[in-house]
């Protein structure tokens, strides 16, 4: 910021806001992971000893495991889907000019301002009309739908940065549009594709509405920690909270990385012989 | 008239749709499929404890004649309203100092960080929440060392909001920030030549200009507590009775589909409303 | 008769109710520095893209030696385009963009490298074969981007303003390069352009394009020296207009009636009178002087400004029916002049000079 435009606070205030939103956002992500090694089964200040007692509890509960296997398998192909579809839709939005474009944006891009609550509700009763409700596929999905939009948003904004030219060059020179596709875009969008994929397996494996809704006895890790939100102090949560924090987390700054990598290499790459 | 041959024209459109079509089927099939269900339930009636296609108004005549429905609508409403509007409060000096007071590459650092908790365990944050909130937790026991009374603060607006908070502050700050970011410098510069004072450029130059971005940040927060459920449960202790909690309810307690379905009409066309009023004023010109 | 190159015939474009390219009927040779020259919106691009197969015709057929190729897939015709921006493909290097459509062709790779090579060594890139595109200069990027296209042995290049990202001296150096390629090696070039100076240098035919329609086709000096059209005299620049009624006075003098008086012609062979036409003089032809008596046609006018164009000088003057008139003089003659601005002068010139636009036509249909 230039030097003759002063703030109308002094700048500590505004570093206060920013510190005290951060610690908002942290604290009950430390705080899970401090008390996840505590001995103590009720979280306090005062704490005994630090141990991984919880932790061997949870790698011991075969409902845990069943539900860890369920989430990543749901996880896994939610990602696999959501990113196919979501490159498809922006690559076709970037490529073509065709009736309904905005319509079919608008219809992904407003998906999630739909209260999670109201398309569980819906996906219930349209599973059980189905005969499909309470299997992992129905979950699956539904989790795409969820999921699918910040797949495509991430997609479409990365081939914004493709000057339009370029495919047109490639074939131009001679490529069919499935070369000119594999050579030209997708180097350009694999970045992209793989913050995509990693977000809508993060997003997969933190939803809880619809997998508690729709998916009946097949449960997924957050669905047993939903579960057990409605019991007593339950520690094991703590556990789980950090091994999904450290999960999610590093997925979510891979992503990041990916994108602002790509960004940046595009103007700068050096290319040794 | 075209000059181009059937097969070329035909190749040419296999090839769009390839890519075109995937996502409207899939959104077709699974995301306006149940949605259209949810409509065509709300006309559905209960016959024998067994659900009936029908063209019935009872459901709607039942849950729109309750008035407990009608005091959850508003307290509902009014409370995500109100956090909506306190999140962005409590985030704006934060995006003031990541748009203004940082550089660009920390920025993008800082929005990161900001943003990442959004896809992460949120039940697990709420849990951590009640334990820092609940009886002999963090927080009471804090107060209680000070000398404060050291009673559990759950069940009370504070814990809902913090909840709401936990939610909904990495949306808005990444909004609040980007619009804030956006603004023009020259035009700052250009007031503060004309002689405007620190404050008047942040009153008259960043929030006008920042108004959509601002605006989308309060939307946002508030579409997103006005959806969420788990909180009001935990935090809130069912003191705050919401149409989400009130929805999932129906569902649990039994056959109520019908009228599972006009709450949830109910709350997507308040949402509607408010997102176009939202957003129609957000992006208002002044003069013509 | 030889087979032409390229040809198109009744060529159109329409985008919704906006008619981008009218009824264009072309003919390009085998050899030919053809030149495509119009203000911004013309249709110039639009007509080259569509030799390229980047946009269909709505209407009519674009031919290469003399086969009909609107059907032809972009990836199939053997059309290179020189991108306005280049559109270097920025993961690879010089060399991979410089094979990249030996390889779309299926070029064995030992050929391929050949003739890669050879290409590189030609156009003076060999040395950064395999730098990252995105670390040349413009010159060096306008090369790779020529020694893309050209390493396909294309019957034709077409070219869409090439040289316009780069600056004032490199894009003179690189016009005399581009003229001697397209000399040596013999091949077509269609060249897009918006600039008077790249057009006229360069090219032996050009073609002026206005609101999708083409205007005038001839060689530089033929639209320097003839335009057809009020529009190419405009665009050309350094004329000044005048119209009229073609008129024979009882002496015989033929001229047209204008406002600042008759203006006499040299040609009354290709006169028809009666009929209201415009007469260009070339700004380099206008004689100035403070006092009248130097001339034929003398016009008094003021002096309305002075524009200075490195050895030369525009000056601006009006007349007092409103009519602007441009004549460029030497620098030491404008000293020898003395003239401000707001004062009277006379501008003169021979009735020779003078050319009556649409004037070819008007014989042609006679």
């Amino acid at each position: 910021m230039n030097t003759h435009l002063k703030h109308a606070l002094p700048a500590w205030t505004w570093f206060a806001g920013l510190t005290l939103v951060f610690v908002i956002l942290y604290a009950p992500i430390l705080s899970a992971l401090v008390f996840s090694f505590s001995v103590d089964r009720f979280p306090s200040l005062d704490i005994t000893r630090f141990s991984t007692k919880w932790y061997a509890q949870v790698f011991a509960d075969a409902r845990m495991l069943e539900a860890l296997k369920n989430s990543l398998a749901i996880a896994l192909s939610t990602a696999l889907v959501a990113t196919t579809l979501g490159f498809a839709a922006a690559y076709a939005d970037f490529r073509f000019r065709f009736f309904g474009q905005r319509m079919v944006l608008a219809l992904a891009l407003l998906t999630p301002t739909v209260p999670i609550a109201v398309l569980s509700l819906a996906m219930l009763a349209f599973f059980s009309r189905i005969g499909l409700s309470g299997t992992v596929g129905s979950i699956i999905v539904a989790h795409v739908v969820v999921a699918t939009p910040f797949a495509m948003a991430i997609c479409r904004l990365r081939l914004e940065q493709l000057p339009r030219e370029f495919e047109t060059a490639a074939q131009n020179l001679g490529a069919t549009p499935g070369q000119a596709l594999r050579l030209i875009v997708l180097p350009h969008a694999a970045p992209a594709i793989g913050a995509a994929a990693l977000i809508a397996f993060a997003v997969s494996l933190d939803e809880y509405a619809i997998a508690w809704f729709v998916g009946g006895l097949e449960q997924t890790v957050p669905v047993t920690v939903l579960n057990t939100l409605q019991g007593q102090v339950d520690p094991t949560i703590h556990v789980i909270g950090t091994l999904a924090f450290a999960a999610t987390l590093s997925m979510v700054f891979a992503a990041q990385m990916l994108l602002l990598r790509s960004t940046k290499s595009h103007k700068n790459k050096e290319v040794s012989p | 008239m075209s000059v181009l041959s059937a097969k070329v024209r035909l190749r040419r459109r296999a090839w769009f749709a390839l890519w075109a079509a995937p996502l409207p089927i899939w959104f077709a099939l699974f995301f306006m499929g149940p949605m259209l269900l949810l409509i065509a339930m709300s006309f559905w009636s209960v016959q024998n404890y067994r659900l009936t296609p029908d063209f019935s108004l009872s459901a709607w005549s039942y849950v729109l004649s309750l008035d407990f429905l009608w005091s959850t609508f508003w307290r509902s409403y009014g409370l995500s309203l109100i956090s909506a509007a306190l999140v962005s409060l409590l985030a704006f000096p934060a995006s003031y100092a990541m748009a203004f007071l940082i550089t660009p590459a920390r920025r993008l650092t800082f929005l990161g960080l900001a943003l990442a908790p959004f896809f992460t365990s949120y039940l697990v944050r709420i849990y951590s929440l009640q334990v820092f909130l609940g009886e002999g937790g963090v927080l009471p026991q804090l107060f209680h060392s000070v000398g404060l009374s050291g009673a559990s603060l759950l069940n009370s607006y504070t814990a809902l909001f913090l909840g709401h908070a936990t939610l909904t502050l990495p949306v808005v700050l990444v909004l609040q920030t980007l619009a804030l970011g956006n603004v023009d410098r020259t035009e700052m510069s250009a007031a503060v030549n004309l002689g405007a004072r620190p404050q008047h450029v942040l009153r008259h130059i960043i929030l006008p200009a920042a108004r959509p971005g601002l605006s989308l940040g309060v939307l946002f927060a508030f579409l997103l507590s006005y959806a969420e459920f788990v909180s009001a449960t935990y935090l809130g202790g069912g003191v705050f009775q919401t149409l989400p909690i009130l929805l999932t309810d129906l569902i649990r307690g039994g056959q109520q589909w019908p009228r599972a379905a006009v709450v949830s009409l109910l709350m997507m066309a308040a949402l509607m409303l408010t997102s176009l009023v939202t957003v129609a004023w957000a992006y208002r010109q002044k003069g013509n | 008769m030889t087979q032409p190159l390229l040809e198109l015939h009744n060529l159109n474009k329409s985008y919704g109710t906006f008619e981008a390219v009218k009824d264009i009927d072309l003919t390009v040779d085998t050899g030919e520095f053809l030149a495509i020259m119009g203000p911004s919106g013309c249709g110039k691009t639009t007509t080259l893209r569509m030799m390229a197969g980047l946009e269909e015709p709505t209407r009519g057929d674009i031919r290469l030696e003399g086969q009909q190729i609107n059907d032809l897939p972009v990836w199939q015709r053997e059309t290179p385009l020189v991108w306005q921006n280049l559109a270097l493909f920025p993961y690879m290097t010089v060399r991979e963009n410089v094979e990249f459509g030996l390889r779309m062709k299926k070029v064995p790779g030992p050929e391929r490298q050949q003739r890669c090579a050879e290409w590189l060594e030609r156009l003076g890139i060999a040395g950064f074969a395999d730098r990252n595109v995105a670390k040349l200069s413009g010159g060096q990027r306008q090369r790779v981007a020529l020694a893309r296209s050209l390493v396909l042995q294309p019957k034709v290049l077409l070219l869409d303003e090439p040289l316009s990202a780069l600056d004032a001296h490199m894009s003179i150096r690189m016009q005399g390069e581009l003229k001697r390629l397209q000399r040596e090696l013999g091949i077509t070039f269609v060249y897009v352009t918006h600039s008077h100076s790249e057009a006229f240098s360069l090219a032996d035919r050009v073609v002026i394009m206005n609101a999708g329609r083409i205007e005038q086709l001839g060689t530089p000096q033929d639209i320097f020296l003839r335009p057809k059209s009020r529009f190419v005299a405009q665009f050309v620049g350094g004329i000044s207009l005048f119209s009229g009624m073609l008129k024979t006075t009882r002496e015989g003098k033929v001229g047209i009636d204008s406002a600042d008086g008759l203006l006499q012609i040299a040609d009354p062979a290709s006169v028809q009178t009666g009929t209201k036409c415009d007469l260009a003089v070339r700004a380099d032809r206008i004689n100035v002087t403070t006092q009248p008596g130097w001339g034929t046609n003398e016009v008094p006018c003021t002096l309305m400004s002075e524009e200075f164009a490195g050895a030369v000088v525009n000056l601006h003057l009006e007349t007092a029916a409103g009519t602007g008139i441009v004549a460029q003089l030497q620098q030491r003659d404008l000293e020898r002049l003395s003239a401000r601005a707001g004062q009277q002068v006379y501008a003169s010139w021979h009735p020779e000079d003078g050319v009556l636009l649409g004037v070819t036509a008007l014989k042609a249909a006679a």
